[in-house]
């Protein structure tokens, strides 16, 4: 990790690789859709926003975070600002958590994860039936939630990995 | 109790409004931002469709680069998968070449009665173009089914232009940008297509499941009962949004003990789609019939693989017909000799027709020598015959008995 902090290009493009993953997955959406897994799926944008903005937000911008959901939208055809506005809820309930925790647990934070997206996605699937009148089967919805909540706990094991380099 | 509330609100108003070290932006204001996008687009508000419009362009490019590695890896995936089930799938598709053979004959001559009744109905025939769309973008969210093709308004894509893999119907363009184009798949929630469900012939509408099939989600007229597994479906053209005859998929039911669901089992694998068919109507008049006639399109392309069959048939044909006209002439040859040697078997005939007179004609002489007198009419003989009459020959052959 030294001979990479000496090598200032390379260690700004790992610094921001968070960041440059996001845009890569809210472009790419790729969820392992065509292994055509019955009802399988999850948000990846979720667990990535969560974490970093829970646990390093250095590097994480709103702005950019918005942006994201904003390309998100018109990859997926969503109405435009849905996605902004359900990763924003999410950059908002962590630092609210963030603020309120004294202690962090990977437990505590993994739960809050479960209730958070839970409440984003009711949010998502209401506005859409709503005010756009989008005919969607709530059960893929549960199904996301659920396998987007069992990720998490593998995905963060990488992201620490991660941070413990960059700290390093 | 105060204290907690205290905390709380505090804690939510930090989370809202405090800008961290390196935020340029609060978390409310993007908030707003993205609540009044959200509405304005509701509304179709214009600046929100043309920034839209804009972005959809650079995004599905971009889309389309950053998916090239896993686009790699799950074609990968599938080419494995294809390697593994080759020779299995090289049998079916000769046996499905040799069916389409035969079909393509039949449907051919269906083609040219369907444009002859068309302009009798009509004064004019729809000249249709299809062109070749590559998907940029194919990744159907489990709540959206839809694809980015390649093509846009530069190329006539309009709202509501026909997709097909190969002949058979796969959705309909919903967003046209300047080279791009969203096309929802008939698998989505929020397709609906009407249809003819052959050979009833029973209407009905069809939609997506969100999954790879569809169901039927309405029937005119109590005929549900009437259908069976495997009925083909094909759009019936009602409402002018799909063409009418093209086919969708198959009829699949499943019963339950009070049920009876009906599914759609579509001809096309949406998973799969790497090249669609973009079809351009526009309307000719009969005048310009046959300019129509003269129009290529892409479909002709691939007949031409099965015309190259015909004209191997052809040539085969062709030999036949030459081996033919030898067998013609061997037939000719043996009927001559046939009719000859009949004309010497007559001549042989009457030759023993005339050598049997002949016996007759003696066997009367020699008996007229002995039993002459005994018929001839005489001074004496009065009941006798003049010589030369048939009485006298039949006298003479009874051996002078006069009847």
């Amino acid at each position: 990790m030294n001979a990479l902090k000496t090598n200032n290009y390379f260690f700004k493009i790992y610094s921001f690789l968070p960041i440059i993953l996001l845009f890569v997955s809210v472009l790419n959406e790729f969820d392992f859709n065509y292994l055509n897994l019955k009802y399988f799926s999850f948000n990846f944008p979720f667990i990535l926003i969560f974490f970093f903005t829970l646990k390093d937000l250095k590097r994480f911008d709103y702005l950019l975070v918005f942006f994201a959901g904003l390309l998100n939208d018109i990859v997926v055809s969503l109405p435009l600002g849905i996605s902004s506005f359900s990763y924003l809820l999410i950059c908002i309930a962590t630092s609210y958590f963030r603020n309120i925790t004294i202690r962090p647990s990977g437990i505590k934070d993994w739960f809050y994860f479960l209730f958070v997206i839970s409440l984003i996605n009711s949010i998502n699937y209401s506005i859409l039936i709503l005010f756009f009148s989008y005919e969607l089967i709530l059960m893929y919805y549960l199904v996301n939630t659920f396998f987007t909540f069992l990720f998490y706990i593998i995905f963060v094991s990488i992201f620490k990995f991660y941070l413990k380099g960059l700290n390093d | 109790m105060a204290t907690s509330r205290d905390d709380f609100i505090i804690a939510i108003r930090s989370a809202f409004l405090k800008k961290s070290t390196q935020q340029k932006f609060s978390l409310l204001s993007l908030l707003l931002i993205s609540i009044s996008i959200i509405v304005l687009s509701n509304l179709n508000f214009k600046v929100i469709k043309y920034v839209k419009i804009g972005l959809n362009e650079v995004v599905y490019r971009s889309s389309f680069l950053v998916s090239i590695p896993e686009n790699f890896v799950k074609n990968s995936f599938f080419e494995i998968k294809e390697y593994s089930s080759f020779f299995n799938e090289y049998k079916k598709n000769k046996k499905e070449l040799d069916q389409f053979k035969s079909n393509y004959v039949s449907n051919e001559i269906m083609q040219f009665e369907n444009k002859e009744l068309k302009e009798l109905i009509d004064d004019f025939v729809s000249s249709s173009n299809k062109i070749l769309a590559k998907i940029i973008v194919d990744h159907k969210s489990p709540y959206l089914k839809s694809i980015i093709i390649n093509k846009g308004s530069k190329d006539n894509i309009k709202i509501g232009t026909n997709i097909y893999d190969q002949s058979y119907l796969i959705g309909r363009v919903i967003e046209v940008n300047y080279k791009t184009s969203r096309v929802l798949l008939l698998s989505d929630l929020n397709s609906n297509v009407p249809v003819t469900i052959a050979p009833q012939n029973v209407q009905a509408i069809i939609t997506g499941t969100g999954k790879n099939d569809g169901k039927i989600k309405y029937i005119k007229g109590d005929f549900s009962s009437d259908l069976s597994e495997e009925n083909i479906i094909y759009s019936s053209g009602t409402g002018g949004v799909f063409k009418s005859g093209i086919p969708i998929g198959k009829l699949k039911i499943k019963k339950d003990e009070s049920t009876r669901n009906m599914s759609v089992q579509f001809y096309s694998d949406f998973s799969q789609l790497k090249y669609v068919f973009a079809e351009i109507i526009s309307k000719k008049d009969i005048e310009d019939l046959d300019q129509v006639i003269n129009q290529t399109n892409t479909t002709d392309t691939k007949l031409k693989l099965l015309e190259d069959e015909i004209e191997i048939i052809e040539d085969t044909n062709l030999k036949f017909l030459k081996e033919n006209e030898t067998l013609k002439f061997e037939i000719n040859n043996l009927n001559t000799q046939i009719s000859s040697l009949k004309d010497q078997v007559f001549l042989q005939k009457k030759e023993i027709d005339k050598f049997n007179f002949d016996e007759k004609e003696l066997e009367f002489l020699r008996l007229n020598l002995i039993y002459g007198h005994k018929c001839r009419k005489t001074f004496l003989n009065s009941s006798g015959f003049k010589i030369n009459t048939l009485e006298y020959r039949e006298c003479v052959l009874n051996k002078g008995i006069i009847n």
